[in-house]
């Protein structure tokens, strides 16, 4: 028993991540991929559950070796202009997941009927709360065991509603690509959601938190496998497949969380809007208890500043200016009259999908520094995170120049 | 005095000038400084000049200082090439943006410029801006900064004899020699503790093997407990059981309990036979109850003692501070039958008896209790400690107020209380 424990000491960032990964952003990232285009991304699905357990390992060692968090290594090997730069590359894309878990809790209470603006004073409350609490592990756990529920819903609604799993598989192997600028629009969004400038952060704060060194690498290279690897894009899969299945033969479009919701039918019949409804919720709030405080630890661990929790105000005043500003303009953002909740939930993966390869580029400069020692990325660990940051970066240009300039 | 000289305050602002020959012919920029960190304000001792053709290592006394540049004293293929010694510290390189300990406000702090000073002729290090004012002077802000705030805008200076460099990020190929963390050793080990938690698993081994065993064993029991288990893991087997050794044997059980089996098996082992005894009986009650947060330590007399005969007693055992103030009065099977204060025995005639001076109500709790009930009543009585028995009313140990407030407090306030102290 206690063996595992000392197991379960290190297992943790990556299932916490898998579940956080499917945050209102991604359900209704997969769920729009599904929708639109069947099995058409799910290839997309196997490539990124492969470069997201390399970026999360090569991240994770970063922390094994130094301690610190990914910000801190930046300011370190990169100086000072850069590391603004980061930072506000950082700030940018999670400024924009924050919305969108702002708008995921909207869209969830839309469906009981509560209006935005009423959700956005909620939601707003709600993260004051959690953060409030100085230990919110359990709340956390909370979140987690409802994202586990809504994912094993989504399996079992797939499962219910007689996919073609043939097809799937295929798919999954052999990519179904359609040349159009809406597939590959939520392609950028399928990448982005599910290997975020956040999620590279947070492996590193929370190894370097919990104080694990290069021991631990075995551990921590399992659990990042199995719960950023396997399990988060796992879960996925079966978002998509429902979706394929249930709305995609329909025609239809996903324009409100209503429709995202059909995707359950199978499961719980008319029930199926509650429970797409709880599940939204849940994930919305578990990003909001994360993104808005990593952002504000990230900032402050690349300059110096006072941060975490413990500090009162006087003390960690741009800790907590940055924090508030996390929940502020969110809310306000919300405020919009109008606002297309399920567009912005998406853009804002786009917007993370498109930031990303300026992260991946600092973890990746990081990886071969001499101070690492043995856990330098290797022989086979380095050239592949190249090859991520390399295609995420074409995905990236090619997105700029198609959709901006118009070529 | 009398000579007009350049003055350079800050590295950033020496950092990248031009070096240029006693003719004015430009051979490089000036890369780094070089000081070897011993004394209170170190003193520059070679500049790294970046040439055509590599870095080239030269005393800072071949260079003169002047407005703009640096001028060598000779031509460059007459400087003789310097060589650093291990010891040096690169103020660039191993300084600037990395961490270092404010030994004064005991934390973690990041350096954003280096002050610099001619101290009688003397350039010398003498502190590090750890402000926002050097975050904005490297980004070339500052000025416009100080128009916009005026002089509200901080100073962010530690003086260097303040400062403990954190050195395990050094990029270089290990060569460097560790200088001992004497200014450390001096902080006080729950001001260590913090520090500890931010730095590397390697670097917290080092701080381990250094401090002396009494230190590192206060530390390491204010340290965060999932740490404490990787620290204790990383330790040399030898050492780790001496630390555990001199810590008190509630903690030191709590913290074996988070080692895998093998471990705590081959560290127990190497325990002396004494604690190692303690330890492993507080092993045997689960975490969460009294039995669990217990220190088996504790003061028991016999009851046919005297009061001048138990004050001799104390005199002999010097019992920690926070178990010398309940003294329990045990039978011949260590049954509890009652206690006296410290203030009690003293008030007491030197003749008188203890069995005539103590209270035989004597609350207690069972080993089972839960810890929150224990924490529960001894708010509740305002207890300095409990003394915890068996179903034979066997004292087994006693649960402190210091175990307590640690359950009580949320995570997080240990830290938020240090910075209300006065320093």
């Amino acid at each position: 028993v206690t063996r595992l424990r000392f197991y379960l000491l290190a297992l943790g960032p990556g299932l916490v991540t898998a579940f956080a990964d499917n945050d209102a952003g991604g359900i209704t990232t997969y769920s729009i991929a599904g929708a639109q285009f069947g099995y058409g991304l799910i290839w997309v699905l196997l490539v990124t559950a492969v470069a997201l357990t390399l970026t999360q390992e090569v991240g994770a060692r970063l922390a094994l070796a130094t301690g610190q968090g990914l910000a801190g290594l930046i300011r370190e090997r990169f100086r000072v202009r850069w590391t603004a730069f980061a930072v506000l590359t950082m700030l940018v894309a999670n400024l924009g997941t924050t919305i969108a878990e702002f708008a995921g809790v909207a869209a969830a209470l839309s469906l009981f009927g509560v209006p935005p603006q009423l959700s956005a004073v909620l939601s707003a409350s709600l993260v004051v709360v959690l953060l409030a609490r100085a230990n919110f592990d359990r709340i956390q756990y909370a979140f987690v065991l409802i994202g586990a529920g809504v994912s094993i819903s989504y399996a079992v609604s797939a499962y219910l509603a007689h996919p073609d799993w043939g097809h799937a598989a295929s798919a999954l192997v052999r990519p179904e690509i359609t040349l159009s600028n809406a597939y590959f629009l939520t392609l950028v969004g399928v990448v982005g959601t599910t290997i975020t400038p956040w999620g590279q952060a947070l492996i590193q704060s929370y190894v370097a938190d919990k104080g694990l060194g290069p021991r631990d690498l075995g551990p921590v290279r399992l659990d990042v496998t199995l719960g950023s690897g396997v399990l988060t894009n796992l879960i996925a899969v079966f978002i998509v497949v429902a979706c394929a299945v249930t709305i995609f033969p329909t025609g239809a479009t996903i324009e409100s969380a209503a429709d995202a919701a059909r995707a359950l039918g199978p499961l719980v019949g008319p029930s199926a809007t509650t429970l797409f409804a709880i599940g939204l919720f849940a994930a919305s709030l578990l990003g909001l208890a994360t993104v808005p405080l990593s952002s504000a630890y990230f900032a402050c661990e690349a300059f110096g500043f006072e941060r975490g929790l413990h500090w009162r105000w006087a003390e960690a005043p741009i800790f907590y200016g940055l924090l508030t500003f996390f929940v502020a303009v969110p809310a306000l953002f919300i405020l919009i009259p109008g606002l297309p909740l399920i567009q912005v939930m998406f853009l804002a993966q786009v917007v993370n999908g498109l930031l990303l390869p300026i992260i991946l580029v600092f973890v990746m400069k990081l990886a071969r520094e001499p101070n690492l020692g043995d856990l330098r990325s290797g022989r086979v660990l380095y050239p592949l995170g190249w090859l991520v940051t390399a295609l995420a970066s074409a995905m990236s240009l090619a997105f700029v120049a198609t959709q901006v300039l118009g070529i | 005095m009398g000579t007009v000289r350049a003055t350079m305050p800050y590295l950033s602002e020496i950092h990248h000038r031009k070096v240029i020959e006693p003719n004015g012919n430009e051979v490089g920029t000036l890369k780094d400084l070089a000081v070897v960190p011993q004394g209170q304000f170190p003193a520059v001792q070679w500049a790294i000049v970046a040439t055509g053709d590599g870095e080239k290592v030269v005393k800072w006394s071949d260079i003169a200082q002047e407005i703009g540049h640096l001028r060598l004293r000779h031509r460059l293929e007459s400087v003789p090439d310097a060589s650093l010694p291990g010891e040096a510290l690169r103020l660039s390189r191993d300084l600037m943006d990395k961490q270092i300990v404010d030994t004064h406000g005991a934390k973690v702090v990041r350096v954003n410029d280096l002050q610099l000073s001619e101290i009688e002729g003397q350039l010398r290090l003498v502190g590090a801006d750890v402000g926002l004012r050097g975050l904005l002077r490297r980004i070339g802000a500052e000025g416009l900064a100080e128009r916009v705030f005026g002089k509200r805008l901080p100073r962010g200076i530690i003086p260097w004899h303040l400062v403990e460099p954190l050195d395990s990020n050094t990029p270089e190929h290990g060569v460097r020699v560790t200088v001992p963390r004497t200014k450390l050793a001096l902080l006080h080990p729950a001001d260590i503790a913090d520090i500890v938690e931010e730095m590397a698993a390697d670097e917290r081994r080092q701080v381990f093997e250094q401090l002396d065993v009494e230190t590192a064993a206060e530390a390491l029991s204010e340290v965060e407990p999932e740490m404490q288990a990787s620290i204790v893991t990383d330790l040399p087997e030898e050492r780790a059981a001496d630390i555990l050794d001199e810590m008190a044997p509630d903690e030191a059980a709590d913290l074996l309990q988070d080692l895998p089996v093998e471990r705590r098996e081959e560290l127990v082992e190497l325990m002396e036979k004494e604690e190692a005894e303690n330890v492993e009986e507080l092993l045997t009650y689960p975490e969460d109850t009294a039995g669990g947060i217990m220190t088996t330590d504790f003061v028991a007399l016999p009851a046919e003692l005297t009061a001048q005969q138990a004050i001799d007693r104390l005199r002999e055992l010097q019992p920690d501070p926070e178990l010398t103030y309940y003294l329990y009065v045990v039978d011949g099977q260590r049954r509890l039958d009652g206690v006296i204060s410290l203030r009690d025995l003293v008030v007491a005639k030197p003749e008188q008896k203890l069995a005539d001076v103590m209270d035989p109500h004597v609350l207690k709790v069972d080993a089972t209790a839960s810890k929150e009930d224990v924490a529960a009543l001894i708010a509740k009585y305002d207890l300095l400690a409990l003394p915890v028995v068996d179903a034979r009313r066997k004292l087994l140990g006693t649960v402190t107020v210091d175990d307590v407030v640690e359950i009580m407090l949320p995570r997080g306030w240990k830290k938020r209380s240090s910075r209300t102290l006065a320093r």
